[in-house]
């Protein structure tokens, strides 16, 4: 069958020059886009927030009025009728009840109490959405969980949850480590937090809390963090030759190469056998028989 | 009492001719028996195929052994991960010839919605399959009747060409 015969595709530039066939390496699933904002919740960064709008705000209403004013002595000088005064707009209402609740100030006794015994070293205490959140200095975290657990006032039993999370656009840290405490007795639970930049080992929480031990082994695998004073500081989820920190936000998601792997090729090791026949090692007779 | 010319001989009544070759692979196919082995939540369907209701034992692949060099077919149903393809490879190797797969379901197919840094993309970069099952998971039905694919394939198998490439790689 000749070309000829085959009807030829037009030679418009919109037309593909062949069959379709999805670009699956370009594809917007498998690029890597790092955040450029950092979601961390904090008291803090929302009141300033907060403050930097209504700046903004009050900067626009002083320009609308400034205007005007040119606007009125232009009209004035050649004249003409005065314009209109400018009306500060009206924010707009929000009806939307999916609002994410925003920091609010501490006002649960236990992070007044923690405050209060560990002075300086309490960087941020705040409430969200009924949640207590405590961050703390990185140096300080072993003796914040110490207090946490042994003062009877607090309490806090039992560490149920310990994650981090990496933060490629902050300043000043790369990572937050997030311990979720609960006291069973007093039915409360407390979110301490610490800011870790790279490079940097926090204290193992296993001296005070042992159910740390392979929460912490999970957070070096998953993203890099290395906890000083751990008993096995080893990888636990990937295998131990795994290279890379998969959580991490520079991290393709379909790996650096790991999954192609290949070994279909050696059909049921045969060829490792063959090898090892043909180097004398094997006593199995693979060959055909030939007829005499 | 006459004799008719139409009824055949003793010798004929006991006698069958076949191929030895066609034996060897009825005999197979009908006693296919295959790894205890499942990965994900295709184990699941595959359990339930084995159990009371679907029957796999009517196939003679019911009794799944519980070490590979026992074995003749493996179902790898569920989704293959970096950590798990050496053991699969191990696994496969036990096996003595002659040995099938069965790759139960998208996740062994092709990776299914793992598109991801840890999962292998189809077990056929690992080992050889001879019948792939698509389904999220398969159903029981499903897995039954690309298992009575696998018979056909079985059956219609020589067993010059099984060994044929290995016998050319050898020389």
């Amino acid at each position: 069958m000749s070309d000829e015969t085959l009807p030829q595709p037009s030679e418009s530039p919109e037309a593909p020059a062949g069959p379709y066939i999805y670009d699956y390496a370009a594809s917007p699933q498998r690029q890597v886009v790092m955040p450029k904002t950092v979601p961390l919740p904090s008291l803090r960064t929302y009141e300033a927030e907060v403050k930097a709008a209504v700046a903004a705000d009050e900067a626009k209403w002083q320009k609308m009025l400034a205007d005007f004013e040119t606007a009125k002595a232009k009209a004035e000088a050649e004249g003409k009728e005065a314009p209109k005064p400018p009306v500060r707009p009206v924010p707009r209402k929000d009806d939307n009840d999916l609002k994410t609740p925003w920091p609010q100030e501490a006002k649960d006794d236990d992070l007044h109490r923690l405050q209060e015994r560990l002075g300086g070293k309490v960087e941020e205490i705040f409430e969200q959405a009924g949640e207590l959140t405590c961050q703390v200095s990185k140096e300080a975290i072993l003796e914040a969980l110490q207090l946490c657990r042994q003062d009877i006032a607090l309490n806090y039993e039992m560490l149920a949850d310990q994650t981090a999370t990496h933060y490629p656009a902050a300043t000043g840290f790369a990572f937050s480590v997030v311990y979720h405490l609960t006291s069973i007795s007093r039915r409360k639970r407390l979110r301490l937090r610490i800011l870790v930049p790279e490079e940097f080992s926090p204290e193992s929480a296993c001296a005070v809390y042992p159910s740390a031990n392979w929460m912490e082994r999970e957070i070096y695998d998953m993203l890099g963090i290395r906890f000083a004073n751990h008993p096995d500081m080893t990888r636990i989820l990937c295998p131990e030759d795994w290279e890379g920190h998969p959580l991490r936000k520079d991290y393709p998601v379909v790996g650096w190469g790991q999954r192609d792997i290949a070994f279909r090729e050696d059909r049921g090791g045969m060829l490792e056998r063959i090898a090892l026949q043909k180097a004398g090692q094997l006593g199995i007779n693979l060959k055909q028989p030939k007829a005499e | 009492m006459g004799v008719s010319l139409n009824q055949p001989s003793t010798l004929e009544q006991i006698l069958i001719t076949t191929k030895v070759e066609k034996v060897m692979n009825w005999s197979r196919a009908t006693s296919v028996w295959p790894v205890t082995f499942g990965l994900a939540c295709c184990a699941i369907e595959m359990m339930a195929a084995g159990a009371s209701r679907f029957d796999f034992d009517r196939f003679g692949a019911g009794i799944f052994r519980a070490t590979p060099r026992q074995a003749d077919l493996m179902i790898i149903a569920g989704t293959v991960t970096y950590k798990m393809a050496p053991v699969i490879k191990t696994l496969y190797d036990q096996m003595p010839e002659p040995k099938w797969v069965i790759a139960m379901g998208s996740c062994a197919t092709a990776g299914g919605p793992f598109d991801s840094y840890h999962t292998i993309q189809g077990v056929d970069k690992i080992i050889p399959v001879d019948v792939f099952i698509p389904g999220c998971p398969p159903r029981p039905e499903s897995l039954i009747y690309g298992f009575m694919k696998l018979q056909d394939k079985i059956m219609t198998s020589s067993l010059a060409d099984r060994y044929k490439d290995i016998f050319e790689e050898v020389g």
